[in-house]
């Protein structure tokens, strides 16, 4: 599968390789309209009627202005206030990191956080930790900006609204609780699920000391199924983690095992091992059982089935009845009856129990958080009868430190609270007023409960119809402790003073408690370790050696959960109960905002979604069939696509939605619907934590809710749905066709056996056989028109035949296969003058010293890349990127550096099964020959001498040439003052190192150079040359899959240069001769050939 | 035909052909000078501090080190501003009563930071990094001049662009040894050139210099990245 690349031409609808969305499918005349400008919103500034008025004001103002701020003299001196005593390991200037935690939905994930002058301004993947091996995921990632949310609560509250001390609050709450002990009231403490071993002491005391009390867990979008599945398979609630380093056939039922869950960090990493296309010893293409497989079975297209070798598209709720097969066929009895399914979806069961069953004890099957427990149990049972578990499934104690069944005790509260029996209520973190179930009417149960506490970071929805409003430490101002995905414990330490005062749960429940009213929370959280320190967690120090070195290493050594020698049993799987083939809903967390916490968080808003790439919204997914039958969207060359408005004076790519009634068990929501390709047909799948009443500034008016269209019946997977389309039409902001290759094709992909076929044709002849994937400098189609068409060829080609010219060209052609082929032929590269290199020596921009000692670059594996954007968030917290609101990016004006390309691979948008994602993160690729640089008059963008494509902000006057020329489109420009000049907690949080940039500047990606020249001042006072892998760039940083591979070109023993001597390395658009210093390696997929369709 | 023009317009005419060329490369030349001047870039502009603290008496005087107060020259791309604590260290017991270091005692006491004047300022655009310069041999009077004979702080070069490319072009005009960073007396003639037996020179010594020192030339020196970012 030899792609060349040719000058694209117009595509015929449905004929397009690869297609960012549906609209880029149909090829409507509006999207390519859109295309042919480089700013689609450019216009639009100008269409705004100006009255007369208004003009003359303006223009008056202008001339009264005329001067006014044009003092070339400092307005004023700046002060410095230095410390009055410094602390000893601070030197200002220079950054600290600090090891701590990042905990959500029960799992803690270990983060470094790096702290300037106090001041904690990017977090960034924990090596040591279990759960994160240095990757970070992007919602852990924008968690820093939550804590300088402007909007955060900033005080506490008592009943009238009034702020009240903390030592008044606390004395009226003991006495309250008190008086409650003696009436034998009860008192309830409602929190998320505890994974903190000082807040399960605290709570146990606290239940001691007041024997009213009770704990009730609530979670969202928690694990409740995972639990219970595995209370079904193993007889309790044992922890269930895989090994992806040695699973080479992998099934996800449902489940988005590399991106959504919170161990999805670790599994990225490890599943990614067995997924490199890398020659092997001796240049030899992986084997097939070198590399894994996935197979993913799913309703909503996720990352995990985006990056799947083979993904069947089936409703949620069908999923059961394909892993009873799968079981059957594994040679499982179950429980009941076993399912009759599909003879489509018997080819498949077959072919992957066959797949699996030659991989015993190396494969895994997982099923999805959301999937029934019985789904959980069948799984496991799978994993048993293959020997998988003990291998690739590792059973282990519980991590939870109260293992609990939240739906029902969550009941069980609402019940209490209606029987008017619960004296006082205590919400520790969490929203349930927004996210308890919509049956249980937990807001009118709440009204007769006594008194009302709620700790919380904002005024949310719960906090205003509470007593007692305590706003709530963010995790980098508070000590905690959490266990990760494997229960291997973190000490959560802050880095910074609480910046309003704020308080955690433990510390407010241990004010109530007489023996550590006094204490500070690291006392509580150390005393608690001081006594329950792990027999082999210390170092010889005793605790308190320990101690700091848990701080330092961000884990406790030794307490990762124990292992359970227990294999699975089929017997507790209740019998299949087909469920009905009505519409089904999904409810899942948000990919970005999540269960709606983070509805207030603009980076996770402006986070494009890893499939819809939507930012700001939430919308009704369902597939372009479902939309055929509920007669959604517009009708275009046989699939159903969104409407794309050309009206409003040049106001493009803006995505028509049309709002339609989703409703089930009796209960209805309006929202946008989004057609996605691959998406089961007749299901349905909602985002939760969209539609916030009360979240903020930020937050307010993005989606809608879908809350209320969950019961406790059905969480997850609700069936008997319906979907009416109703009048009107609302606008999403859907980033896909922003920034468009324009079927440029420019992700190089192929399966394993092309690949290996490929090469070994290339082995065999390199002259006459392109590579797989490298392409010559100019493909071959091109190359005859340019040199007849170039004026002034180099003279040594002058006068040559056109046979010469031939020679000539693959003279060049296998130099530069040699040359990142075999390293070691360097002396031929000497031999060689830079004009052989490539076919067209003409050039405008001066070549770069190639002899320099260091020339960075960098490649990306599409093949490992699972599309999570954590690159993305990454960026935008190292870069200070601003957020531009949903009204800008509709004008395609999202200012993020780095962008994850979304491509669907298949001729029909309805043949969801046959149907191939692929993404592709693009920064700016750093071109050796950069198209920018020459056409930027003020030279504001420029060469610099190891090779990176300079951006000098304070040179830029804004002409936006460089953009126009820049064939990649990775510039970005400020229209208008997008940084927040303002907010004065903003200013804390902004890496001081890196420009705020002003309106009418332009800016891209700079492969972080802020840390290149702080790895090389260090290195250079060293005296020393900079380490391989000494300077990660915040993408590569974060990169769970690692993905991204950054160095040095010079240095011949790099990574980056392993990598790109891959044969599988290209350059994107490199026909251009932009000699990109960023390359990809192609995406190579392993499928099942039992399931290649012919 | 009557003349239409009176006779004394052609002096006007003379003057304004002559005249307006002139008034535009005069007012060039004056923006110039303006844009250079002190006025502009606060150079020589003695700066009121809380504490009129004399660096010609600490330095210059009691040859206290650069490096006592300023700890992050050599680390960090911030010299650094000495805590109060580094003040209290002496004036604890020297004058310790002294009407003029009350503010310090007062900082101390209080735990409040002493607000310092900024005397050198650069655009927040601009990266500078003291310690590699420090590393590589660029003594403190290269930027900061005679430090030790300034009573009250100022800035002593313009800190214009242009200036600072004028080292980043031919960084051996101003090199030293890595010894003599921090004295403010050291000229180059006072070490003997061991090849000629001659006092070097600035060219001779900062040549060779450029070498043991590992200095990146010019071309280097000069990307734009290397200060703004």
């Amino acid at each position: 599968m030899v792609r060349s690349t040719d000058v694209p031409t117009p595509v015929p609808a449905g004929d397009t390789e690869l297609w960012s969305g549906l609209e880029e499918w149909a090829g409507t005349p509006e999207f390519r309209d859109m295309l042919h400008r480089e700013f689609p919103e450019d216009a639009t500034a100008w269409t705004d009627p100006v009255s007369r008025r208004t003009f003359l004001t303006l223009a008056g103002a202008t001339a009264a202005l005329a001067g006014v701020g044009c003092s070339p003299r400092m307005a004023s001196r700046e002060k410095i206030y230095p410390y009055t005593r410094q602390p000893a390991e601070m030197t200002p200037g220079l950054p600290l990191f600090f090891a701590t935690g990042f905990t959500l939905n029960g799992i803690t994930t270990g983060v470094l956080a790096k702290s300037r002058e106090g001041r904690p301004i990017k977090l960034e993947g924990n090596p040591t930790h279990p759960g994160s091996l240095g990757g970070i995921d992007s919602v852990a990632q924008a968690s820093l900006l939550n804590l300088y949310d402007p909007d955060r609560s900033r005080q506490i509250l008592n009943k009238k609204n009034n702020p009240t001390a903390w030592e008044a609050m606390v004395g009226e709450l003991k006495s309250a609780v008190g008086r409650m002990k003696a009436d034998g009231k009860a008192i309830r403490i409602l929190t998320e699920t505890i994974n903190s071993p000082t807040m399960g002491a605290v709570l146990t005391e606290f239940e001691r000391t007041y024997p009213t009390a009770k704990v009730v867990q609530w979670e969202p979008a928690g694990r409740d199924n995972v639990r219970e599945g595995a209370k079904l398979a193993f007889g309790e609630p044992v922890n269930i983690i895989y090994d992806f380093t040695k699973a080479l056939r992998v099934v996800a039922l449902d489940s988005d095992f590399l991106v959504s869950d919170r161990s999805s960090t670790r599994y990225a990493r490890d599943f990614n091992q067995l997924r490199r296309t890398h020659l092997k010893e001796g240049d030899r293409v992986p084997a097939e059982n070198e590399l894994n497989r996935l197979y993913a079975v799913e309703s909503m297209l996720t990352a995990t089935g985006a990056v799947a070798d083979h993904r069947l598209p089936i409703r949620s709720a069908d999923v059961e009845g394909f892993a009873r097969a799968l079981a059957a066929a594994v040679g499982l009895t179950l429980p009941g009856s076993a399912p009759t399914v599909s003879a489509d979806q018997q080819k498949w069961v077959a072919a992957i129990a066959k797949d699996l069953q030659a991989y015993k004890g190396k494969s895994a099957v997982i099923a999805g958080d959301h999937q029934s427990p019985a789904v959980h149990a069948i799984a496991h049972a799978i994993n048993g009868a293959l020997g998988n578990v003990g291998a690739t499934v590792l059973v282990t104690a519980p991590i939870e430190v109260r293992p609990s069944s939240p739906a029902a005790d969550l009941k069980t509260l609402v019940a209490e609270m209606n029987a008017g029996s619960v004296g006082a209520l205590f919400i520790l973190g969490g929203n349930p007023i927004y996210t308890a179930p919509t049956d249980l009417k937990f807001a009118d149960a709440l009204g007769r409960v006594g008194i009302k506490v709620h700790l919380g970071s904002h005024q949310d929805e719960t906090a205003v119809v509470c007593d007692w409003h305590v706003n709530e430490a963010h995790f980098l101002e508070t000590w905690n402790d959490g266990r990760a995905y494997d229960g291997t414990v973190s000490i959560c330490q802050p880095l910074i003073a609480p910046l309003f005062g704020g308080r955690s749960g433990i510390e407010l429940l241990s004010a109530l408690l007489s023996e550590t009213a006094e204490l500070a929370p690291r006392e509580i959280v150390k005393n608690y370790w001081r006594k329950n320190w792990p027999a082999n967690g210390g170092s010889v120090g005793g605790f308190d050696a320990g101690w700091q070195l848990a701080l330092r290493d961000g884990v406790i050594p030794g307490t990762a959960a124990a292992r359970v020698d227990k294999q699975p049993a089929a017997a507790g799987i209740p019998a299949y109960v087909a469920p009905s083939p009505s519409m089904e809903v999904n409810f899942r967390a948000d990919p970005t905002v999540f269960d709606g916490r983070y509805a207030n968080n603009g980076w996770l808003q402006e986070l494009p979604k890893q499939i819809t790439k939507l930012t700001w919204d939430n919308a009704i997914i369902i597939s372009p069939k479902t939309a055929a039958d509920k007669n959604i969207g517009e009708e275009r060359h046989g699939t159903r696509g969104p409407r794309i408005e050309s009206t409003g004076g040049g106001e493009h790519g803006r995505t028509l939605a049309d709002v339609a009634e989703l409703t089930v068990n009796g209960r209805t929501i309006k929202g946008a619907v989004w057609i996605q390709p691959g998406h089961a047909d007749n299901s349905v799948t909602v985002h939760l934590g969209y539609g916030r009443e009360r979240c903020g500034k930020v937050g307010k008016g993005t989606g809608f809710n879908a809350y209320p269209l969950r019961g406790s019946e059905a969480p997850w997977i609700a069936v008997g749905g319906d979907l009416k389309k109703v009048d009107g039409d609302y606008i999403l902001a859907s980033t896909q066709a922003h920034w468009n290759m324009e079927g440029r094709r420019p992700v190089r992909r192929a399966t394993r056996d092309e690949f290996a076929k490929n090469y070994a044709e290339y082995v065999k002849d390199p002259h006459k056989t392109a590579l797989f994937a490298k392409v010559p400098p100019v493909a071959a189609p091109e190359w005859k028109s340019i040199d007849e068409n170039v004026p002034g060829s180099p003279n040594e080609w002058k006068g040559a035949s056109a046979e010469e010219h031939e020679k000539k060209r693959h003279a060049g052609h296998a130099h530069s296969h040699d040359h990142d082929h075999k390293k070691e032929d360097g002396k031929k590269e000497e031999e060689h003058s830079d004009e052989d290199k490539r076919l067209i020596p003409l050039t405008m921009v001066p070549d770069t010293n190639k002899h320099e000692a260091r020339r960075w670059a960098m490649a990306i594996d599409l093949t490992t890349c699972i599309g999570c954007s954590a690159c993305l968030a990454a960026c935008v917290a190292e870069n200070n990127i601003p957020v531009v609101g949903k009204k800008e990016v509709t004008r395609g004006r999202e200012m993020h550096w780095i962008r994850v390309d979304r491509y669907y691979e298949g001729t029909d948008p309805n043949d969801a099964a046959n149907l191939v994602t692929h993404f592709q993160p693009v920064p700016c690729q750093q071109c050796e020959k950069a198209p920018c640089e020459v056409v930027c008059p003020v030279a504001a963008t420029i060469h610099s001498y190891d090779g990176l494509n300079d951006m000098v902000y304070n040179r830029c006057v804004g002409t936006r040439y460089c953009s126009n020329n820049c064939p990649y489109k990775v510039r970005r420009f400020n229209f208008l003052t997008f940084s927040d000049w303002k907010t004065d907690t903003y200013k804390l949080m902004r890496n001081p190192e890196v420009t705020v940039r002003e309106r009418g500047v332009m800016e891209k990606c700079t492969y972080c150079v802020q840390r290149i020249r702080g790895a090389e001042i260090e290195a250079e006072r060293q005296g020393r040359e900079i380490r391989d892998g000494e300077i990660l760039t915040a993408c590569q940083q974060a990169c769970p899959a690692d993905a991204i591979v950054f160095g040095n070109l010079s240095d011949p023993k790099s990574r980056v240069n392993t990598w790109k001597s891959q044969p599988t390395n290209y350059g994107l658009l490199a026909e251009l001769n932009t000699m990109p210093r960023t390359t990809y390696l192609a995406a190579v997929r392993n499928p099942n050939p039992e399931l290649v369709r012919a | 035909m009557a003349q239409v023009f009176h006779r004394s317009m052609n002096s006007l005419a003379r003057l304004t052909v002559f005249g307006l060329p002139m008034l535009f490369a005069g007012s060039v030349l004056g923006g110039t000078i303006i844009y250079r001047s002190g006025y502009i870039t606060g150079q020589k502009e003695v700066v009121d501090q809380p504490v009129p603290f004399s660096h010609k008496h600490h330095t210059g005087e009691l040859g206290i080190d650069c490096r006592y107060c300023h700890t992050g020259v050599e680390t960090s791309s911030f010299a650094g501003i000495p805590p109060t604590k580094t003040c209290m260290n002496c004036h604890q017991q020297m004058w310790a009563g002294s009407e003029m270091l009350g503010v310090v005692r007062e900082s101390y006491k209080l735990d409040q930071s002493i607000p310092w004047e900024r005397v050198h300022i650069l655009p927040r655009y601009v990266y500078f990094n003291h310690s590699i310069h420090i590393a590589k041999g660029v003594g403190c009077y290269s930027c900061h001049g005679e430090v030790d004979k300034m009573n009250l702080t100022h800035q002593a070069k313009p800190l214009l662009m242009e200036w600072c490319l004028k080292c980043h072009r031919d960084p051996a005009a101003h090199l030293r040894p890595k010894e003599e960073v921090f004295s403010m007396t050291w000229r180059p003639e006072q070490m003997k050139n061991p090849a000629t037996g001659e006092p070097y020179t600035q060219r001779e010594l900062g040549t060779e210099l450029m070498e043991k020192h590992k200095v990146r030339g010019p071309l280097t020196l000069t990307s734009c990245s290397m200060c703004h970012r």
